[in-house]
């Protein structure tokens, strides 16, 4: 019985270690925000943070995660939902389909954890996840917003 | 979802009104897209004012991000007289005691969601408002036409008296709905028209929207398909067992075209789909590759045999008596959807009653399908849509919804069926590969006076409504999408030809259609033609233009707007087109850079005519949205075949545009006062040409097949 520390909860998890934490924090823990898109660490719906870092949950195993280290997911991103980068994300309207944006949003709040004041090749390099819909343009603007707010 | 006893305790429910009653009302002509069935118009919806004063609209349009469901509750909230935030928005469902006569579908698509809904929820919200004016007048006793409505109250200015529409709701349900109600005048309206907050965003800001994946039921099961590699392939034999060891899995059954394993997780689903081993029977096209498809393709370009529903004029006249001929051929890949969300569905059978919740844009399809897979009557099946994960067409395909259900019946569990990443990609149902040759007449004074075109490849609306082609001269609406209608005047002759070309994988609706390829083909060779005739690309168009003010404001705006013929920076380079889809008119101008052959596209100027606007900015993000799409494609996209299968399976072979590639986006709107045409599509066609014809500007390369992956982009 593994054991995950979950938004500051620890959860036992009973499944097999080779379990990616994706499915792990999907259908054993329940916390269906955290989306599967590709299973490869290519699209970055499964972005996830693990000890601060943003971390794409499909690549990394159940069994390779201890209960030391903390995983915040989207629910657990902030109390009530108002992280700059979530407040910034309506105040702009930027998800459309939406599916990536659990994954953009925890991208984008680590980018702004680690640079405060994040630059366009700051934001080019570290947001590499895939959206469909096509919601770059406002996903810059968003963390900009952010960032202004942050330092405002 | 529309719970029924709900409806029964709601106080006033007006029927929004299908398209007969609407006749007199200004509405959008049906356009070719549904051509056999759209005559007839959708499924219509209901709205309901309860008596604690909600006002819910059960819609039949799907939320797939494009904002429908917001801009629907601005209309109603508009013609109501009520705050935005009055207005719930859900998705009711096809059941029969929610049809009105002479309707048969509910789905999303063709850009549909505002130009064929607007007229309808206007009027059924003019028919509320006039009926609980009414209640109100015999409540007060006061003449109807001494009050007035605002804030979801009626109000009487003369005595101060006011009275909310929860309070009159029980009173004006019992009095006939209006049959042709008083609707406000456009300079009336307030909310409708400027920008308003989506209500889908906040859940999606919190991982809290559920879309077909979320589903969780009671004692259901997780299944992944396991389908075919070879398109068409039919199953021969399986092993299980491999499958069975997996820990977490608890059976394999089988469902239409393949096997189902089902688990009590997603992820044992998903080894055990992997570890099973299967046989597939041998099909005719097992070596079938990319090369033999465009084969195919330049072979139909070139054979008698084709479909011709546009012969104006005598091209061959007008060929022979030309001072100039310029000719070429263009030719694109098969692109996949990929939406980010892949193909689900989630079935709860009950006796003889079934339930499905599902991401999909064709609820009637699901319920169809359910009904005829588990042998019951659709009145028996429920339909719950969820928030999808991208919709772009894909989920008009509704397989995964019938293999559900068989995978339900035979576990005896509710289950939900997921495809992976894989199958998402090699299942077909892609945008078709498609080839075109075109021919410009041109006089000696450089005047084009016939064009004729020839496109050749896989029918969508074949694949999509086969039942359409009973009528042997059915001509494919898509097959020559905006190109049989175009508002161009080519002079003296126009020849439009479409030859089909049957091929294994089945194709299907994406993002603006035939309208995604023929934008690329016809714009990018029109730029061709400006080149011989040694004009500017710009001035070419216009001239082809000239009768037609509407869409010459357009390409002058975008022109305009986008700096056309202003000084540029050193190593910018523009490329301007112009296509007309789904009742709009789109113009973009691409501003690019080449730099050691990588390009960049710097900033995108839309020029955009949909007649009139709802909310401007979900026009602006679907303008954003449709450029990100068409440069993806343009730059990156390919479905390749090789040994008669897909040869992507996933993000690493499939590249998407990420961040770093996408331009600014600038959306100019013209409010035209034309009906009111799509928003979700039209942006698409123009972006390919638009960046294409910049690179010509910048290297003298014209690019004529798709993608840009892979081409030399150095000048030459």
């Amino acid at each position: 019985m593994a054991k995950l520390n979950v938004n500051g909860r620890v959860v036992e998890v009973n499944a097999s270690p080779d379990t990616p934490l994706l499915w792990a924090i999907r259908d054993h823990v329940g916390l269906t925000g955290t989306k599967y898109g590709c299973g490869i660490a290519q699209c970055g719906a499964c972005t996830v943070h693990l000890d601060g870092v943003p971390t794409r949950s499909c690549g990394v195993t159940l069994g390779s995660v201890t209960e030391a280290q903390k995983i915040v997911t989207i629910e657990g991103l902030s109390p009530d939902g108002n992280h700059p980068i979530q407040v910034a994300w309506r105040a702009l309207d930027v998800p459309q389909c939406g599916f990536c944006q659990s994954g953009m949003i925890m991208a984008a709040a680590a980018l702004l954890a680690e640079k405060p004041r994040p630059t366009d090749e700051d934001i080019d390099a570290a947001m590499t996840n895939i959206c469909r819909c096509g919601t770059y343009n406002r996903v810059r603007e968003g963390i900009h917003r952010a960032a202004r707010g942050l330092a405002g | 979802m529309l719970d029924r006893r709900a409806l029964l305790q709601s106080a006033l429910l007006v029927p929004l009104m299908a398209d007969a009653a609407l006749a007199q009302a200004p509405a959008a002509p049906p356009p070719p897209t549904i051509a056999g069935t759209g005559g007839n118009g959708t499924l219509s919806g209901f709205l309901r004012i309860a008596t604690d004063g909600r006002v819910t609209l059960f819609t039949t349009t799907s939320e797939l991000g494009q904002g429908t469901h917001t801009a629907h509750a601005q209309i109603i909230a508009d013609e109501l007289g009520c705050a935005l935030e009055a207005v719930t928005v859900t998705v009711g469902q096809p059941e029969p005691a929610l049809r009105l006569a002479g309707v048969n579908e509910m789905y999303t698509g063709a850009s549909f969601g505002i130009r064929q809904w607007a007229p309808r929820l206007r009027r059924g919200a003019a028919a509320a408002r006039t009926v609980l004016v009414q209640a109100a007048a015999q409540r007060l006793g006061v003449p109807a036409d001494s009050l007035s409505v605002a804030e979801g109250r009626v109000l009487h200015a003369a005595s101060n008296r006011a009275l909310t529409f929860g309070e009159l709701a029980e009173a004006a349900a019992r009095l006939p709905l209006p049959e042709m109600p008083a609707m406000k005048p456009a300079s009336e309206r307030r909310v409708s028209g400027s920008n308003a907050p989506r209500a889908d965003i906040p859940a999606k800001t919190r991982g809290a929207a559920t879309y077909g994946v979320d589903v969780r039921l009671p004692g259901m099961l997780f299944a992944v398909a396991r389908l075919p590699e070879v398109f068409g392939a039919e199953l021969d034999s399986f092993d299980p067992a491999p499958a069975l060891a997996i820990p977490g899995v608890v059976q394999v059954v089988p469902i239409p075209r393949g096997l189902a394993v089902a688990a009590t997780t997603t992820w044992a689903a998903m080894r055990g789909a992997e570890a099973l081993v299967v046989r597939w029977k041998a099909t005719p096209h097992d070596n079938l590759d990319s090369a033999g498809v465009s084969a195919r393709l330049r072979a139909a370009l070139e054979q008698p045999q084709a479909q011709r529903p546009r012969n104006d004029g005598d091209w061959e006249a007008v060929r022979a008596a030309a001072a100039r001929v310029v000719s070429a051929t263009y030719e694109v890949p098969y692109l996949a959807h990929a939406p980010m969300e892949t193909e689900n569905a989630t079935v709860r059978i009950t006796g003889d009653r079934a339930e499905i919740w599902a991401p999909t844009q064709h609820q009637d399809w699901c319920v169809r399908d359910v009904a005829a897979a588990l042998n019951i009557p659709p009145a028996n099946v429920t339909m719950h849509t969820t928030y999808a994960g991208g919709g772009f067409g894909r989920r008009l395909h509704v397989e995964v919804v019938a293999q559900a259900a068989h995978a339900a019946r035979a576990l005896g569990r509710p289950v939900q069926l997921i495809w992976s990443r894989a199958d998402e990609f090699a299942q077909g149902y892609y945008r078709p590969a498609f080839a075109a040759k075109m021919e410009a007449a041109l006089d000696a004074s450089g005047r084009v006076t016939g064009f004729n075109i020839r496109g050749a490849g896989g029918s969508v609306m074949y694949d999509y409504r086969p039942w359409l082609f009973r009528n042997p001269n059915f001509m494919d609406p898509f097959a020559l999408q905006s190109v049989t209608d175009t508002r161009y005047r080519f002079g003296q002759a126009f020849r439009a030809e479409y030859a089909r070309v049957d091929l294994p994988p089945k194709v299907w609706l994406w993002r603006s259609v035939g309208s995604s390829q023929y934008g690329f083909f016809v714009e990018s060779f029109l730029d061709e033609v400006a080149a011989a005739a040694n004009k500017d690309p710009l001035t070419l168009r216009r001239e082809l233009l000239a009768h037609d003010a509407r869409a010459l404001a357009v390409l002058n705006l975008a022109a305009e707007k986008g700096g056309w013929g202003t000084p540029l920076p050193p190593g910018r380079h523009r490329g301007i087109a112009y296509m007309e889809a789904y009742g709009s008119l789109c113009a973009e101008v691409a501003e690019i850079s080449i730099t050691r052959g990588e390009l960049t596209v710097h900033k995108v100027t839309v020029a955009y005519d949909c007649g009139d606007v709802i909310n401007p900015d979900t026009v602006a993000a679907q303008m954003q949205g449709s450029v990100v799409w068409a440069l993806s494609a343009m730059k990156h996209e390919a479905v390749t075949l090789k040994q008669g299968r897909a040869e992507q399976r996933n993000f690493d072979s499939y590249r998407i545009a990420r961040i770093s590639e996408a331009p600014v986006v600038e959306t100019h709107i013209i409010r035209s006062g034309q009906p009111l045409g799509g928003v979700g599509e039209p942006g698409v066609p123009p972006l390919a040409p638009a960046v294409c014809n910049a690179i010509f500007a910048a290297t003298g390369k014209r690019v004529r097949q798709l993608p840009l992956a892979g081409q030399d982009l150095t000048r030459a």
